[in-house]
């Protein structure tokens, strides 16, 4: 992913977002935490904190939540788990989520909140 | 005026000291970059790099202290601008007890921080006057105005030597219930143990003879971690394991509390019904002066391996592996069993670096692409006393680290396996059909990215947006 592409993407979340984008640097990524993204009403909790991971040597951003999260029917999603990313412990999930550089990452953003959508 | 904690590792302890010591007509600086995090209920700053001042920087001067050129500190600036990092000014004072900034040095200082403080507003920024124990000097911490004055120091080497904030006084009495362990780390070392915390991570077989012994010893606090339960099948392994435990499938946490509250040695036990890297395990591990993993899997040791370097947490690590000889020669072993005990000193050599974490090892414990695929590894074989045998290796090295009644010092020298050599003590490993214990050491690689990406970098630290 071209560094132009990332920060691109990073202007785009703070547009939707606004305030609530935060951004650090971490060896090769860069991380954007979105402090509050809006899943299905029925998932616990409906609001979650997101984190994206920008690699300039990974095609598209990596996606994680908050530890924790569940679907609507009460369950962690499938293949699910917690991992640490900068330290912190975020909860990493399996969900193809097409997308390519010169895509709106509103849109990737959009893609993944589908995977809570959806009752494993 | 609230403590602050320097950390510094292994290697990076040397060169400082190095350097300010040096004798001269003139005293000697070096800076270090640092990054900071909030552990164990204090400000602690974690040294990342040591820069000393080169010997052309310095300008003649009346005084005895040090006056050195502004264009010397461009090339440290610009590093810590880059890396987003705090810049602490170094000197010494070489007597005993506690020093205290010149007024030379606190002009100085108050000259130098706003300027830091402008280009990395975020990071904290100081001058700290090292003596031959103690520490002293001034921090700005982000966002406060009042310097901080009360310096604590953490050197990593062959064990964890802690420069406090007041005068040593002489040992308190040791309680009876410790006296002939006491002969062996004496009065300030029992105190030490009574206030230190160490984290256990996993509580099965090899975790249970880890509190065990700690409670035995008196440890302060002993923080143990693991999400399972305890099962009619852990029986034959699991210390402190009561018949009343196989109808209930009790929490291994409360099993553990039982034990130490059992042992009734003031031991206090934490319960951290979580896995690791979970956010309350991550949380709780911060706290500890040493963490023991005894895991079964790879991905929770490169969870641990990562805390530990971060937050420079030295970092105790034991597994046993049991399998069948597939070429049994008459009356031959029909096992082989290999175990190790590796004592992982922030600034050394690291899980990597000794090749027991490889991309390749990680990923044979997966089924898919990612962590949500992990398959681990079920049903190996476990014995109890072999369990023993690497448990108290372990409970030895975390003694080691915190009283150093085995040797002390800072220097590489302190801490290599033969002094011709470079290996670094601390990679043992267990022959079981043998019954021996031999120390293999291990050297810290100079391409190791994990150890160079993670040392002192603290957690993330989220800013605006640009």
């Amino acid at each position: 992913m071209r560094e132009e592409t990332i920060e691109q993407a990073i202007k785009d979340l703070v547009e939707r977002y606004g305030e609530g984008v935060r951004q650090a640097r971490e060896g090769s990524q860069t991380l954007v935490r979105i402090n509050e993204v809006e899943l299905y009403p029925a998932c616990r909790p409906a609001v979650t904190p997101m984190l994206l991971a920008f690699d300039s040597a990974q095609p598209k951003p990596l996606v994680y939540v908050q530890p924790g999260q569940l679907l609507a029917n009460g369950r962690a999603p499938r293949n699910s788990s917690t991992v640490l990313v900068g330290g912190e412990s975020w909860m990493q999930f399996s969900f193809n989520i097409p997308w390519a550089e010169g895509d709106s990452i509103i849109r990737f953003v959009a893609a993944a909140r589908q995977r809570f959508a959806q009752d494993d | 005026m609230t403590e602050i904690e320097l950390r510094v590792p292994l290697g990076l302890g040397e060169t400082l000291q190095d350097t300010v010591y040096k004798k001269s007509a003139h005293e000697y600086v070096a800076f270090g970059l640092v990054r900071h995090a909030y552990l164990g209920g204090r400000e602690t700053l974690l040294l990342r790099r040591v820069v000393p001042l080169p010997d052309s920087a310095y300008r003649k001067t009346h005084s005895h202290g040090a006056m050195w050129s502004g264009a010397a500190m461009a090339p440290v600036i610009c590093q810590a601008v880059d890396e987003n990092l705090g810049i602490v000014i170094f000197h010494a004072h070489q007597h005993e007890g506690i020093p205290q900034l010149s007024r030379d040095d606190r002009a100085s200082a108050d000259q130098l921080l706003p300027v830091f403080r402008q280009r990395v507003p975020t990071r904290p920024h100081g001058s700290i006057v090292l003596s031959r124990t103690n520490a002293g000097g001034v921090v700005l911490m982000p966002g406060e105005e009042q310097p901080r004055t009360a310096i604590t120091v953490r050197w990593y080497g062959a064990s964890i030597s802690k420069w406090g904030r007041e005068e040593p006084n002489g040992a308190r009495p040791v309680h009876p219930i410790f006296q002939r362990q006491a002969l062996v780390f004496g009065g300030p070392g029992q105190d030490i143990l009574q206030h230190a915390k160490v984290a256990v991570v996993g509580l099965g077989g090899g975790g249970s003879h880890v509190v065990q012994q700690l409670a035995h010893m008196g440890i302060g606090e002993i923080i143990g971690v693991d999400a399972d339960r305890a099962e009619r099948t852990n029986q034959h392994r699991l210390i402190g394991w009561d018949r009343l435990w196989t109808w209930v499938r009790r929490r291994k946490v409360d099993l553990m509390r039982y034990l130490v509250w059992r042992i009734g040695t003031g031991s206090r036990f934490r319960s951290i019904f979580a896995k690791v890297p979970d956010p309350l395990a991550v949380e709780a591990l911060k706290e500890a002066d040493v963490i023991v993993g005894c895991l079964d899997n790879l991905h929770a040791r490169l969870d641990l391996q990562d805390l530990a370097w971060r937050f420079l947490i030295p970092y105790v690590d034991i597994g046993v592996s049991i399998r069948p000889v597939e070429d049994v020669q008459d009356n031959g072993p029909r096992v082989a069993i290999g175990g190790n005990i590796i004592t992982l000193i922030p600034g050394g050599f690291c899980l990597w670096c000794c090749g027991f974490l490889s991309d390749e090892k990680l990923a044979g414990e997966l089924n898919g692409p990612n962590r949500g695929y992990f398959r681990g590894r079920e049903g190996e074989a476990q014995v109890v006393s072999l369990n023993g045998l690497v448990a108290s290796q372990a409970v030895s090295e975390v003694l080691q680290l915190l009283t150093g009644f085995a040797g002390t010092g800072i220097r590489h020298a302190d801490v290599v396996v033969d002094p011709d050599g470079t290996d670094q003590r601390g990679f043992k490993k267990l022959n079981g059909t043998s019954g021996t214990l031999q120390e293999w050491g291990a050297s810290q690689r100079s391409t190791c990215t994990h150890c160079s990406g993670t040392l002192a970098r603290g957690a993330v630290m989220w800013g605006a947006a640009a």
